[in-house]
């Protein structure tokens, strides 16, 4: 089905960007505070995540902002950003330092760093500092028969293992489930380039309602009535395909992050549902958890 | 001050304590020559933005189609230390009396009548247009921070946020079947609550979204005004800013609005409830400027 897109992925530039494995930090205080103002003190973010990978569950960690994999930063601010904007989705990386040497991994995620998944024995050679390098592959990337569709992030690789289908002239997407744009919440102040967008998991009962709570790490998500294109707003007839990149979160405004993939007028983009949209599946890391 | 309510607090426990700031100078960011920012369709834009002593632009006036982005009206104030700013962020409360303590305005009396969120963080003052005229950046207003611990004593499930007791007392109340309702000029729908989700709720504000223009007029949430008391439908701003079926929060438009994604007039929020407890009614001119008897 795929042979029928014609994108520009010869004229893509190949760049390598590197960043080193994060130490886990801690905000000042410890606590993370709950829609009730109870304080927890939680882990999830930043370093090697041994246990939770993409295609796992996204709800109920004992954690916060869990972030699959290994997160990686530069230290560097401005490296930090090319690391940042140039790196998509389905990447391939390699740790180039350490007892892990040569080893192979796909980006999965951009949070506050990016995210690499490396299989679980890699993991258990890495250690924190290690570099990883990333050939980054996909900015300018173009469908030329639906220029006016924007792709953020997205590899070539993930642009063919999406499972793309044109319908009526409409480009749909398979994803796992569809969000109502009334709860996606804590990142609407940022550039759609960068990081994600989360989803404000506060409603419990709504999360339940909707099925919400069975989303995992990896998931492609639907979101309509939103323009994605600079900055992520509410607005009728625009729709935006997302990835699901880190786990739930117990603070307000807070959930699961949401990072663009895919915006475009609902003339021209759309998306249909099938639960098995995930990159873990989709990509080929691994089968379904 | 217009008293219009006799909603019991506990006003009498308060610390009224000074926090101050500077009137801060607007900042772009510089090289390569990049001022711009991106206006939701994508577009550059370079205009004036928060920060400094705006000279034509006042609590009460229109709140949107200024040829700015999320100006504030006024004087915004600020500390260059994170943590004296984040002091006077938190303590000053909507409503309290601020005064400029050096300069040629030395003296002069005004009030804050808002707030803004990340990427500027500071404080609004009012001061009257005359003395504006006479102020310079850098100038030091002093504001008598009275309110943060105030609560409603038969409403405790209300969580109130960054406001004085002179203008709770002012705010036009009704109370039944347990619940406290406010008058207010707006309501906005939860799909339109944008830029400050997820981020702190002591402090700092969260703007409705105008991308939808189409919809802003539909709903006639453009011709809000700087002042303006709106709730905030299905948000629970208690703990960060967040969804849930239910709650509410009440704030008032503290800035204008502004062309970027996710922008639009910035609201300082000031009560808010997760269940039901608090509630509102449509109360045209519920603004500042009458509640707090603002003058020009």
């Amino acid at each position: 089905m795929n042979e029928r897109f014609c994108w520009n992925f010869d004229d893509l530039v190949e760049m390598a960007v590197t960043g080193q494995v994060s130490q886990p930090a801690v905000r000042r205080g410890g606590y993370v505070h709950g829609p009730d103002g109870v304080g927890e003190v939680l882990p999830g973010m930043y370093g090697i995540t041994y246990n939770a990978r993409v295609g796992d569950r996204a709800f109920g960690w004992a954690g916060d902002h869990v972030e699959p994999g290994v997160s990686i930063a530069n230290p560097n601010e401005l490296a930090d950003y090319a690391l940042h904007y140039l790196t998509c989705i389905g990447n391939e990386a390699e740790v180039v330092t350490g007892l892990a040497k040569g080893a192979k991994g796909v980006v999965t995620g951009e949070h506050a760093r990016l995210l690499v998944d490396f299989t679980p024995d890699v993991l258990d050679e890495m250690t924190v500092g290690d570099t990883i390098q990333i050939r980054t592959r996909g900015r300018g990337l173009r469908l030329e028969s639906h220029p006016d569709i924007e792709f953020k992030k997205m590899s070539p690789a993930l642009a063919r293992a999406l499972g793309l289908r044109v319908e009526d002239g409409r480009v749909s997407c398979p994803v796992a489930m569809e969000l109502p744009p009334r709860i996606m919440g804590s990142g609407a102040e940022l550039n759609a380039e960068f990081v994600d967008q989360d989803l404000m998991s506060g409603d419990r009962s709504l999360m339940d309602e909707l099925g919400i709570d069975q989303m995992r790490l990896g998931d492609l998500i639907g979101i309509r009535n939103v323009d994605h294109r600079f900055g992520r707003s509410y607005r009728e007839g625009w729709v935006a395909v997302c990835l699901c990149i880190h786990g739930d979160s117990v603070m307000t405004g807070h959930g699961p992050g949401i990072l663009t993939l895919i915006t475009g007028p609902a003339d021209l983009l759309d998306f249909h549902i099938d639960p098995t949209a995930n990159i873990a599946h989709t990509l080929g890391i691994r089968g379904m958890a | 001050m217009n008293r219009r309510n006799t909603l019991a607090t506990n006003e009498i426990d308060l610390v009224s304590v000074s926090v101050s700031g500077l009137v801060a100078h607007p900042g772009f960011p510089g090289l390569p020559a990049e001022p711009y920012r991106l206006s939701a369709d994508g577009t550059p834009f370079l205009l004036p933005t928060y920060g400094g002593i705006v000279y034509n632009v006042s609590v009460g006036d229109r709140a949107f189609g200024w040829a700015a982005d999320c100006i504030h009206p006024g004087v915004s104030i600020g500390q260059v230390e994170d943590n004296w700013n984040r002091g006077l962020n938190v303590f000053a409360c909507v409503g309290n009396t601020a005064r400029v303590m050096s300069g040629e305005a030395a003296g002069t009396v005004g009030v804050v009548t808002g707030k803004s969120g990340r990427f500027s963080e500071q404080v609004i003052v009012h001061i009257p247009q005359e003395a504006r005229s006479r102020m310079t950046v850098g100038d030091q207003v002093l504001v008598r921070a009275e309110g943060v611990g105030l609560s409603l004593t038969d409403h405790p499930d209300v969580s109130l946020k960054g406001i004085s007791g002179g203008l709770l007392a002012a705010l036009p109340a009704e109370e039944s079947n347990g619940q406290v309702a406010f008058g207010v000029t707006a309501q906005i729908p939860a799909h339109l609550v944008g830029a400050g989700l997820g981020l702190t709720s002591e402090g700092g504000s969260l703007h409705m979204q105008s991308t939808d223009r189409k919809l802003l007029q539909e709903l006639s949430l453009d011709r809000l005004h700087l002042g303006d008391l709106v709730a905030l439908e299905d948000t629970d701003s208690r703990y960060n800013h967040g969804y849930l079926r239910g709650a509410r929060a009440i704030g008032v438009v503290a800035s204008t609005d502004g062309p970027r994604a996710g922008y639009g007039p910035g609201i300082a929020i000031l009560m808010t409830a997760p269940a039901e407890q608090l509630g509102s009614f449509e109360s045209t001119d519920t603004n500042l400027v009458q509640l707090l008897d603002i003058e020009d």
